[in-house]
């Protein structure tokens, strides 16, 4: 092939015939065969984040993509819009009035890539599986049963309302599984899966889902190669392969600048300045929130949790310092909820740096000028924000204010046990939805997940808990996104959290790729390029 | 009779390599048990590591609910049966996962080697036998420059310039993107490919390695160069090659029969020590050429605290390390009759 | 080549009267004035910097102008002012990490060399193990763990860079223990103590002076390494490994790593131009201890 052999002959070539062969290369990479269909491959870099392929514990953001492209959820977004999920596997789904139970119709001309048809019974198996091997998206199942009446019908019973539920089956560690393929490869869906079940290395290495790729072969710190499933039953894939590499962000861009790759999924927005003609750039904002916290717990600290130290952090950040390392694309969050979720706060309700207010309540605070430490995860880059440059500006804008902030970086493996532990005075995190549903972020109430983190004790705050009740019950959307939208403005006045922005997703790629859309469950539709 | 020494001798070093990988693990173990990181912070999800059904299993899969030294115990009687244990982080065996990233390292290491005895032997000669020349001392600045670079500053610059701006040389990666790796032999791609007979491939696999394998030997290049000249010229004060001088021997053939091989006895023990300084110096290149070998996996496993991968990096760095210096040992008695008696 | 070259080379005098005169001084020179400089740059660093080196107070990403001579950087401070501040974090701490591991070492493998015995046993056996053991894997383990702070970083690095010195020490202190001079003193009732501070440092002193100087620069080079790699400097400090690390992820903003290297660079090679014009000096059999 002409590629390989003009390769094989730049060896013996100089240095300055090189550079011309090396250019033709490159462009010899994307053939059009006279079908007009493009017969290539798509390279696609990406800082991988990757565990595993097993679609029952895959629950990071490569993986995400990944598993999506090979395995079908029963429902699904519309290219990037996450507001109102669409049938996929399922044809049609309908909540009861109660809100308790979901019932989804399949559709009898999915298939999976062996040939066999997608059955209630397969639902089942994958539902119960991500349940009981433990893994981390077994919590979005917690309270739901699933039940099987037909072979194409599928039942979600939930223990109290759950309107949530529908917007979380798009979740890529909810698609569906050929049951009988991994039952044979040793898959278990019972209770103690946990430690019965030994699929995962099969999972790693092969596939057995409805989607439009299957898996050739994968790696979790070199490269993910995916093949067009021959046997899709929807539209057939343009690329017939996709090269998935693990590249830092910096390599990233000149790749795709180079056309060495075709997409580049983490530039930061200054590597996304002035990248030239060749390439487009795609910015949209993510479900992913930077936040501050302060340690409301006295034990902890008696000077983050006192209101009005709260009060001087809150209105001394340097917001728009801030909105500038996060970039073009990015918006300040005026609430926890992001932007493209029910329930989110208009962006006239986000806050504004108050410099006299902010020392007006840290001097009627009583904080005498010591050192209070800030943890953050050092090894975390998450849409090209790195929290080490992140941090140096949240305490520039702190020492205006005469908050003295002693930075203590540490990587994930210890800085989260501080965090979990609900340990850290002060803490700069971030909180990507798990799914693009407003409940998923009452987890910051008093006594919540991130609320104890935040050392935020059930209880602190009766009113707030009320209001976080009703929410995560009520059926009716617009009265759930009026709740919502209270409970944040009330977090905002007495809460821990002080929301930062969302991040931006840029997206490079080739001129030659298009159909791009940026989705925040699962970042990249690699079917649907083109 | 004469292999009784040798046999000797090598068993010696074999149990010595017991009692090291002992060591190794022992200390790897503790060390990383009385730091105050949880791996399972490190390897689960922000929502699972708040719930304890989901930390317990993670623990009770990776044996941590286990006493610390029944922990130790198993991972050693596993070890003795070829089993590393199971990576916390991508929950395969730590044994196959090495078997990926060791020869790309080894790859990599090799050529960096090779290439510094290469240069940095011929300079060094040169620099001895131009002893005080401006030859000499532009060599000694050179060398020194070598083994004065910050090696992830000088893979940036070597980057930067060779492929952003010049586009000379690949930028990263084994193989061009889309390429297939040759059928797995040994796991060195030049060599796979050559065996597999697919010279399209060899010959990328050579464009790319020759980028991260130049500023690898930055280092060893400038040790070696230094190390070169500095024992060629103890020899060349000897008496016999003063005699061989008087006798009127030509100075090509004294340099090269008199007092190269002597002076190489030396050079193969540094250039076996600089094998272990370039597995350490990959961490560095291989971060920045996107190489995935073990420089990656040891950084990977020490920020997650994936215990039984650093232990397993650990354990494989310091046995090639303790094997190339053996080789080294053993390749004294060939070039140097004297210690071939002793 | 010609013979005359090789008569040259092989005229009598390796020694050390000949050598002293014969070595190169320039370079050794080179080397003094640039580590003098940069320690008075590190020491004057408040007058020198024409900027708040944690001020971030300009425009982000000027490229190097008059008014910025290296440019500012991601988040508008002033290059310049940080890669002199930088020298602040760099030098001592290198230095502490050599006199660590120097005095650790120095102490442990005289006494081994000295006494002899179950002792040498086991300091040496303890540091072929950990010659073995790499050196920047476990470094990375012990900072990822203790958080990233330069000071844990040195801490770990001591653990595994003091064997260098014990053996050199006990190599030397071994072969000067039995020349003749201090056998005389022995003999004159010095006792075992007595003539290994007398008789015996001095010798050592020498050799292991020109070790540690030449490991200074690789300390630095380690240590800025780990900062690469963000296992280091603890912002907002100014280090130049975490510098370089900015340029990094900002390649077509050349400024910012290029200078931050050129500080690493030139301080390394001038401690090593001093250090490899300080082991011409010396004797060239002890010489080579120092250089294995």
């Amino acid at each position: 092939m002409n590629l390989t052999r003009r390769r094989a002959i730049q060896l013996a070539l100089t240095a300055g015939a090189l550079l011309a062969t090396e250019a033709a290369c490159g462009k010899t990479n994307k053939g059009t065969d006279s079908g007009g269909t493009k017969n290539t491959t798509l390279v696609v870099e990406n800082s991988f984040d990757l565990t595993t392929a097993d679609p029952g514990r895959v629950y990071e953001v490569t993986g995400g993509m990944v598993a999506h492209a090979m395995y079908e959820p029963l429902l699904t977004f519309a290219g990037g819009d996450v507001s109102k999920p669409v049938p996929l596997l399922a044809k049609s789904f309908e909540a009861s009035a109660d809100g308790k139970v979901l019932t989804l119709k399949l559709d009898e001309t999915a298939k999976f890539s062996d040939g066999s048809a997608v059955t209630a019974d397969d639902v089942v198996f994958s539902f119960n599986r991500v349940k009981n091997v433990k893994g981390n998206p077994s919590f979005l199942l917690d309270g739901v049963t699933v039940t099987a009446p037909d072979a194409q019908t599928v039942v979600l019973t939930s223990a109290k309302a759950n309107p949530a539920l529908p917007y979380l089956l798009p979740t890529p560690a909810l698609g569906i599984v050929n049951s009988k393929v991994a039952k044979a490869q040793g898959a278990v869906d019972a209770e103690g899966a946990d430690k019965s079940d030994k699929a995962e290395t099969w999972f790693n290495a092969n596939s057995a889902g409805s989607g439009p790729y299957t898996l050739q072969s994968f790696s979790t710190t070199t490269e993910v190669v995916l093949v067009a499933n021959d046997k899709y039953w929807g539209t057939k894939p343009v690329y017939t392969k996709i090269v998935l590499r693990n590249v830092t962000n910096s390599v990233q861009k000149l790749d795709v600048v180079k056309d060495a790759s075709q997409l580049a999924l983490d530039l930061s927005p200054d590597q996304a300045k002035d990248l030239g003609a060749a390439v487009t750039v795609d910015r949209a904002s993510t479900t992913t929130t930077f936040f501050l916290f302060t340690n409301m717990n006295p034990a902890i600290s008696p000077v983050t949790s006192n209101p009005k130290f709260q009060e001087a952090v809150r209105y001394g950040l340097d917001y728009a310092g801030i909105m500038s390392l996060a970039g073009e694309g990015a918006v300040q969050a005026p609430g926890l909820v992001p932007d493209k979720l029910l329930g989110a706060l208009a962006a006239g309700d986000s806050l504004k740096r108050d410099l006299d207010r902010a020392k007006a309540a840290l001097a009627a605070s009583g904080y005498s000028g010591q050192e209070i430490p800030m943890e953050y995860p050092s090894d975390i880059t998450k849409n090209g924000i790195d929290f080490g440059v992140l941090a140096q500006k949240v305490q520039a804008g702190l020492t205006e204010v005469g908050i003295k902030v002693k930075l203590a970086p540490a990587p994930v493996a210890t800085a989260l046990p501080n965090y979990r532990d609900g340990k850290e005075k002060l803490g700069l995190w971030l909180w990507g939805a798990d799914y693009p549903d407003p409940s998923d972020y009452l987890a910051f109430l008093p006594g919540g997940l991130v609320g104890l983190r935040a050392g935020w004790k059930a209880g602190s705050s009766p009113d707030l808990t009320t209001i976080g009740d009703q929410a995560a019950i009520e059926t009716d959307s617009g009265k759930r996104a009026a709740l919502y939208q209270d409970l944040q403005r009330k977090l905002n006045e007495v809460g821990p959290f002080m929301p930062l922005f969302q991040s931006a997703q840029i997206s490079v790629m080739a001129k030659s790729v298009s159909n791009f859309v940026y989705n925040a469950v699962w970042t990249v539709d690699f079917g649907a390029l083109k | 009779m004469r292999s009784r020494p040798y046999l000797r001798f090598v068993l010696v070093r074999l149990g010595a390599l017991v009692l090291l990988a002992v060591g190794i693990t022992l200390v790897s173990f503790i060390l990383t048990n009385l730091v105050p990181g949880d791996p399972a912070a490190a390897n689960l999800g922000q929502r699972a590591l708040s719930d304890p059904a989901i930390v317990a299993a993670f623990r009770h899969q990776h044996g941590l609910d286990q006493p610390l030294p029944v922990q130790y115990w198993k991972y050693l009687t596993g070890l003795v049966q070829g089993d590393f244990g199971t990576s916390q982080r991508s929950n395969r065996p730590v044994g196959d996962e090495l078997a990926e990233y060791v020869p790309a390292t080894l790859e990599l290491a090799s050529t960096a080697v090779v290439l510094s005895v290469v240069v940095g032997v011929g300079l060094g000669m040169l620099a001895a036998m131009r002893r005080n020349s401006w030859l000499d001392q532009l060599l000694r600045v050179v060398s020194l420059a070598g083994v004065s670079m910050p090696t992830f500053w000088l893979a940036l610059a070597a980057f930067f310039l060779l492929f952003y701006k010049w586009g000379i040389l690949p930028g990263g990666g084994r193989l061009d993107p889309g390429l297939d790796p040759p059928p797995q032999v040994t796991g060195l791609y030049t060599v796979d490919a050559l065996l597999a007979g697919q010279w399209d491939i060899f010959g990328n696999a050579v464009f790319h390695l020759i980028m991260p394998a130049l500023v690898l030997a930055a280092y060893t290049v400038g040790l070696l160069t230094r190390f070169t000249r500095a024992s060629m010229l103890e020899v060349l004060g000897n008496d016999y090659i003063r005699t061989a001088q008087a006798k009127g021997l030509p100075g090509r053939t004294i340099v090269f029969r008199h007092v190269l091989r002597p002076a190489l006895v030396p050079i193969l023990t540094v250039a076996g020590l600089a094998f272990g300084s370039l597995l350490s110096g990959t961490v560095l290149v291989e971060q920045i050429f996107s190489w995935n070998g073990i420089g990656q996996y040891a950084y990977q496993s020490a920020l997650n605290l994936d215990l039984p991968a650093i232990m397993g990096v650990s354990l494989v760095v310091a046995v090639i390390y303790v094997t190339v210096n053996f080789v080294v040992d053993l390749l004294y008695g060939v070039v140097d009759p004297r210690v071939r008696l002793q | 080549m010609s013979t005359q070259n090789v008569a040259d080379a092989l005229s009598p005098g390796l020694k050390l009267r000949k050598n002293r005169r014969r070595v190169w001084r320039p370079l050794g020179v080179t080397g003094l004035v640039v580590l003098v400089i940069w320690i008075l740059v590190a020491a004057l660093a408040p007058v020198l910097a024409p900027h708040d080196p944690l001020g971030q107070q300009f425009d982000r990403f000027l490229s190097p102008s008059g008014a910025h001579w290296f440019g500012t950087d991601e988040l508008g401070r002033d290059v310049l002012s940080r890669v002199v501040y930088g020298a602040r974090v760099t030098i001592p701490l290198s230095l502490l990490l050599v006199v660590c591991s120097l005095v650790i070492g120095a102490v442990v493998g005289a006494a081994a060399g000295y006494y002899g015995g179950w002792l040498e046993m086991l300091v040496m056996r303890t540091a072929d193990l950990v010659f073995a053991f790499p050196a920047i894997i476990l470094a990375m383990a012990v900072v990822a763990a203790l958080g990233a702070d330069l000071t844990n970083a040195v801490l770990a690095i001591v653990v595994v860079s003091w064997p260098s010195y014990a053996r050199v020490a006990r190599g030397l202190v071994l072969s000067s223990r039995n020349a003749d001079y201090v056998l005389a003193t022995r003999l004159l009732g010095a006792s075992g103590r007595r003539s290994l501070l007398v008789d015996v440092t001095p010798n050592v002193a020498g050799p292991i002076l020109v070790l540690a100087t030449l490991d200074v620069g690789n300390a630095a080079l380690l240590l800025s390494g780990l900062s690469f790699l963000g296992l280091g400097a603890r912002p907002p400090a100014a280090e130049w490994g975490a510098m370089v690390a900015a340029g990094a992820s900002n390649f077509d903003k050349w400024w910012l790593g290029l200078f931050p290297g050129l500080a690493i660079l030139t301080l390394v090679l001038a401690v090593n131009f001093l250090g490899d014009t300080l082991r011409d000096m010396l004797d060239p059999r002890t010489a080579r201890a120092v250089i294995q």
